[in-house]
């Protein structure tokens, strides 16, 4: 059960802050166009 | 909110749905217990990897024909957000293993050529990094993206064919009923969205990231043209 | 010009100028007898599991020995800017690339001729014909895989890290069939025929993925 908790932890950590971090990315590259 | 941000928040949500039909709407399993749920998101990983590393290769040959940047940038997009989702189904693929198998790892065909998926595209990610940027770069990360893409259904049918040299446990595979199977497909589909839209974002940053070495290059030329005082 | 002239020159010359400075044999001789001594105290190697550990430690020592010798394939041409010289003639860059392919496989054969006694003195496997056979069918995919790889990292900073990186992955085959194949030939269970015939197919597959890859990396 905990093993299952902590994978989608993971998953949701991973991909929700790979998210962010792109859309932040994206965010000061199109201020400084 | 611009439009990639709302194409995020999109793929966001749909993924919210899936993890409620994960946890609420799917059937438990009467082997592996709650632990099983694993499989929807691990699964559905593993794909969305492989469809960005067919990016990857995809992107690659049509960089070495024609030289054209949007498929190196496609290329580009396609291996770090593969990159991401292999570690996905690499870690949650660990997690199940350890209660279901008794140790977080194993050295069968499936694993195996996981793990040397992620090496070879983590490798394609340095090369990238540590390569002269723009054609060297290009060219060179277009050939390895290729190569790595075959090399891993060979690994996989090696090992395949070494387990059977060296005969070991087998894994027990039952077919999914209905239930299960909506929900995987509809996470499936849900990750692939998200997927596609990282990889939107990510060609977006590049082509921001190529617009700024552009820049970049005739201000070097100048400033190196500054006349010296002669010696 | 003809390709296959080309190609043989070219190894020809990587080989004379090898033999004229006798820089990378002995040293990987060297770095193989010390891989071996490190394999016994690793593995703790008495009379009874030799020939069980022996295998292993003869992929081990080769796929370093390997990376090491494939690692310096373009080292001269880097020193001397001599890569962007051959390049400019009417040659095939595939011919070039077969060329150093064919030169550095052989320096690694030439160790394997160390690796191979060493192994059955030191650990008292059987050598056999069928052991040198897979080795050496092994030898000729994994110097075409290394060589293109080499070709690619040459002009790339900290080109000593990526290449294991790049070029492992893709042995791993290699390494699987030639470890089945040497593992049967020393007595151990294995289908030897499948192995080879595994072996042929990869050297094929990777001979002509290389050849063909070989173009787009070596021109500039």
């Amino acid at each position: 059960m905990t093993y299952l908790v902590l994978a989608y932890a993971f998953a949701v950590v991973l991909l929700g802050g790979y998210v962010f971090w792109s859309l932040r990315t994206l965010r000061e590259l199109e201020r400084r166009q | 909110m611009n439009r990639y941000e709302k194409a995020a928040a999109a793929a966001v949500a749909l993924m919210l749905v899936a993890a409620g039909a994960i946890f609420l709407y799917a059937p438990g399993d009467a082997l592996q217990g709650p632990v099983q749920r694993i499989f929807y998101l691990h699964v559905s990983s593993a794909i969305a990897a492989y469809g960005c590393f067919a990016v990857v290769l995809v992107g690659g040959i049509i960089y070495l024909r024609n030289e054209s940047p949007v498929a190196d940038r496609f290329a580009r997009a396609g291996a770090l957000v593969g990159v991401v989702f292999t570690t996905v189904t690499l870690v949650m693929g660990m997690l199940w293993a350890k209660p279901i198998w008794g140790s977080f790892w194993t050295w069968d065909a499936r694993l195996t050529s996981t793990l040397v998926l992620w090496i070879i595209y983590a490798g394609y990610l340095l090369v990238r990094r540590l390569a002269e940027p723009g054609r060297q770069a290009a060219r060179i990360a277009a050939v390895v993206g290729i190569f790595g893409f075959i090399d891993v259904p060979v690994v996989h049918f090696s090992v395949t064919w070494w387990r059977t040299q060296h005969p070991g446990p087998i894994v027990v595979n039952n077919a999914l009923p209905a239930e299960m199977l909506a929900t995987f497909l509809f996470t499936l589909a849900c990750t692939l969205v998200l997927a596609a839209v990282l990889i939107a974002i990510r060609y977006r940053i590049e082509t921001l990231l190529d617009a700024k070495v552009a820049i970049a290059e005739p201000a070097k030329l100048v400033s190196a043209q500054q006349p010296e005082a002669a010696p | 010009m003809n390709p296959f002239r080309v190609a043989l020159a070219v190894a020809r010359k990587d080989l004379r100028s090898e033999w004229r400075t006798r820089e990378v044999v002995p040293a990987l001789a060297q770095f193989i007898i010390l891989a071996l001594l490190i394999g016994n105290f690793g593995f703790q190697i008495d009379s009874r599991n030799a020939t069980t550990i022996a295998p292993g430690i003869l992929w081990l020592a080769l796929v370093f020995a390997g990376l090491v010798a494939f690692g310096r394939t373009f080292a001269a041409e880097r020193e001397q800017a001599s890569l962007e010289a051959m390049l400019m003639t009417p040659a095939s860059p595939v011919a070039i690339f077969a060329g150093k392919a064919l030169a550095a496989g052989a320096l690694l054969v030439i160790c394997e001729a160390v690796l191979l006694p060493a192994l059955s003195i030191l650990f008292g496997t059987p050598f056999s014909g069928e052991v040198v056979a897979a080795v050496l069918l092994a030898t000729f995919g994994m110097a075409a895989l290394g060589v293109l790889f080499a070709a690619i990292v040459a002009r790339v900073r900290a080109r000593e890290l990526l290449l294991p990186l790049l070029t492992l992955p893709l042995w791993i085959p290699f390494v699987i069939a030639g470890g089945v194949a040497v593992q049967s030939a020393m007595g151990l269970p294995g289908n030897y025929q499948q192995a080879i015939g595994l072996l042929i197919d990869f050297d094929i597959l990777f001979v002509v993925l290389t050849s063909l890859a070989a173009r787009f990396v070596l021109d500039e």
